[in-house]
């Protein structure tokens, strides 16, 4: 074969020069063609090998279900400090703040790590999802405010994280909720807290501003993926996607059992929706009852979730049931996401939400353990 | 200047053929589980010593491509002067050869650089998954090793070896 080549080479009569540039050139166009083909998949996968190490690593110090258990048969709130002392994630935090504040900081300083070192095309969505810190707050400052809490205590309730977290800590001196909401002229929650005054004086309730504010976060949360160019993103939006339908059915639950009116709870639906747009979600609020939400949610992934919660709600009454079977599921479908592109954004979603569901544990076996005499059964159902 | 025959010609751009190929997917490997592996000493400096082999498995690539490029350019006579002026269909063989390790080495490495990457991110979270790792890891290895032996019969039958 390669004497055949040489002779047809000697017969075309090309001179050697020629022959080695038509060679190079060959090589050239062939590799050129290989590493373009080969490194496509190179280049999506390259930014997220450095993150998923570091969130992995993290992911591995979260505590196991054992552990759990372990904490929730725990005698008291001060057995449940020192057993999270022996773990190095929690000691610095422990050392400064209460226990509770100490969920409350490490969570905001987590989402705060994540948006730092999340590849730029799915950055948006975690900066975003950090501002949960800066809602938190304001939520904490008004209600502060509201209830009349002295200068120190309103203090102590403010998380020492996130972006406004200066401009917060300078607003505990504001002599009103009202003042609270003017301080805050100039940042990206002026207009819609601005909005909510007129409802908040009319009904003296907090509810106008803490659903708008929800409003405002998953809004913008929906709308900072709202284009998924691959996988990575399409994986972020179902996860950020299901996070604003359950949102959009808690508060439908809610307004059905307080007997609200759609013209009502709208302001303070994300009409866009993932899963469920808007004329479902108007469907939803049509419904008669709870039952009714649940027969009109038929076909859709929630309704067999919801479906088994009913028979409890029946029994006792309380929207809980329905709101901790949507985080039991959000928590297995965000775990589902995360095995699903484990060399992209799923590794990030997983620790996020195993996270956030660590802390959600932590925070209820807190609250149980202070209150004297809590069944340990009763706080083994709480548990996400 | 040294007068060099077509055929020597052809060798030497298979030399750089094998090296450069496979060196490009080393690189790319190597790159790829060395970023995964400062993720993980970021987080446990305990790691440091996995993550270097892992980052190393992805060497062996450039280096089957380099020992290749070696040999073409000394049995070509442009390494130790023994000049024995290679016909133009040995050429054609030694650009197989190097071609035969330089790509397979590519795809080699960039597989390689995937698994160890994602290996060192598994081994981090779980300290039992080392040596399953290092197994999947291995595993890429192969395509390059059949490339070697084949650019190392080339040589051999083809007349460059031997």
């Amino acid at each position: 074969m390669a004497d055949q080549i040489a002779a047809l080479i000697s017969q075309l009569a090309l001179s050697n020069e020629t022959i080695l540039v038509l060679v190079i050139l060959a090589l050239v166009i062939v590799g050129a063609v290989v590493v373009v083909v080969t490194s496509r998949p190179i280049l999506d996968i390259f930014p997220y090998l450095n993150p998923i190490a570091k969130v992995r690593a993290r992911k591995g110090r979260l505590l196991s279900d054992k552990q759990i258990v372990e904490l929730a048969d725990t005698n008291s709130v001060e057995d449940v400090t020192n057993y999270l002392r022996g773990l190095d994630d929690y000691l610095p935090y422990l050392n400064e703040y209460s226990l509770e504040k100490s969920l409350d900081v490490q969570m905001a300083d987590t989402y705060k790590y994540i948006a730092t070192i999340a590849p730029e095309e799915i950055k948006k969505p975690f900066e975003i999802i950090s501002t949960k810190t800066d809602i938190a707050n304001i939520k904490a400052l008004l209600t502060a405010k509201a209830v009349g809490f002295t200068n120190e205590r309103t203090s102590e309730l403010l998380i020492p994280s996130g972006s406004l977290y200066d401009t917060l800590d300078k607003l505990v001196d504001a002599s009103s909720v009202t003042d609270v909401v003017a301080g805050l002229d100039g940042t990206e929650y002026s207009d819609v807290l601005k909005d909510a005054i007129p409802q908040y004086e009319e009904s003296n309730s907090l509810l106008p501003f803490s659903n708008a504010l929800d409003k405002f976060y998953l809004h913008s949360l929906l709308h900072s993926t709202e284009v998924p160019g691959n996988e990575n993103t399409e994986k972020m939006y179902a996860y950020i996607g299901a996070q604003v339908d359950i949102a959009n059915i808690k508060l439908i639950i809610r307004a059905k059992v307080d007997g609200l009116d759609y013209d009502v709870v709208s302001p303070y639906l994300i009409n866009e929706g993932y899963q469920l747009r808007e004329w479902k979600l108007k469907e939803l609020m049509e419904s008669q009852d709870v039952s009714g939400v649940i027969s009109s949610l038929d076909g859709t992934k929630y309704s067999d979730i919801l479906s088994n919660a009913l028979t409890k709600y029946n029994e006792t009454g309380s929207v809980s049931v329905f709101e901790n079977a949507l985080d039991s599921y959000f928590a297995e479908y965000s775990h589902s996401l995360s095995l699903e592109k484990p060399l992209g954004v799923g590794p990030i979603i997983g620790f996020l939400s195993g996270k956030e569901k660590e802390i959600k544990n932590l925070k209820i076996i807190s609250r149980a353990k202070r209150e004297a005499g809590f069944p340990n059964d009763k706080l083994q159902e709480m548990l996400v | 200047m040294v007068e060099i025959v077509l055929g020597t010609a052809l060798a030497a751009v298979g030399a750089g053929v094998a090296v450069g190929f496979a060196g490009l997917g080393s690189g790319l490997g190597q790159g790829m589980a060395a970023s995964g592996a400062v993720g993980a000493v970021a987080e446990d400096g305990d790691m440091f010593s996995r993550g270097i082999i892992f980052s190393a498995l992805c060497e062996t690539q450039a280096i089957y491509g380099f020992l290749i490029a070696i040999l073409l350019l000394v049995f070509s006579g442009l390494l130790g002067g023994g000049s024995k002026g290679l016909s133009t269909a040995v050429g054609i063989v030694a650009i197989g050869a190097g071609a035969a390790v330089g790509f397979a080495g590519l795809g080699s490495g960039m597989g390689q650089g995937i698994v160890a990457g994602a290996s060192v991110g598994a081994i981090v979270e779980n300290d039992e998954m080392f040596s399953r790792g290092i197994i999947f890891s291995a595993l890429c290895e192969t395509q390059a090793i059949y490339g070697f032996l084949i650019a190392i019969l080339l040589m051999v039958f083809g007349g460059i070896l031997g």
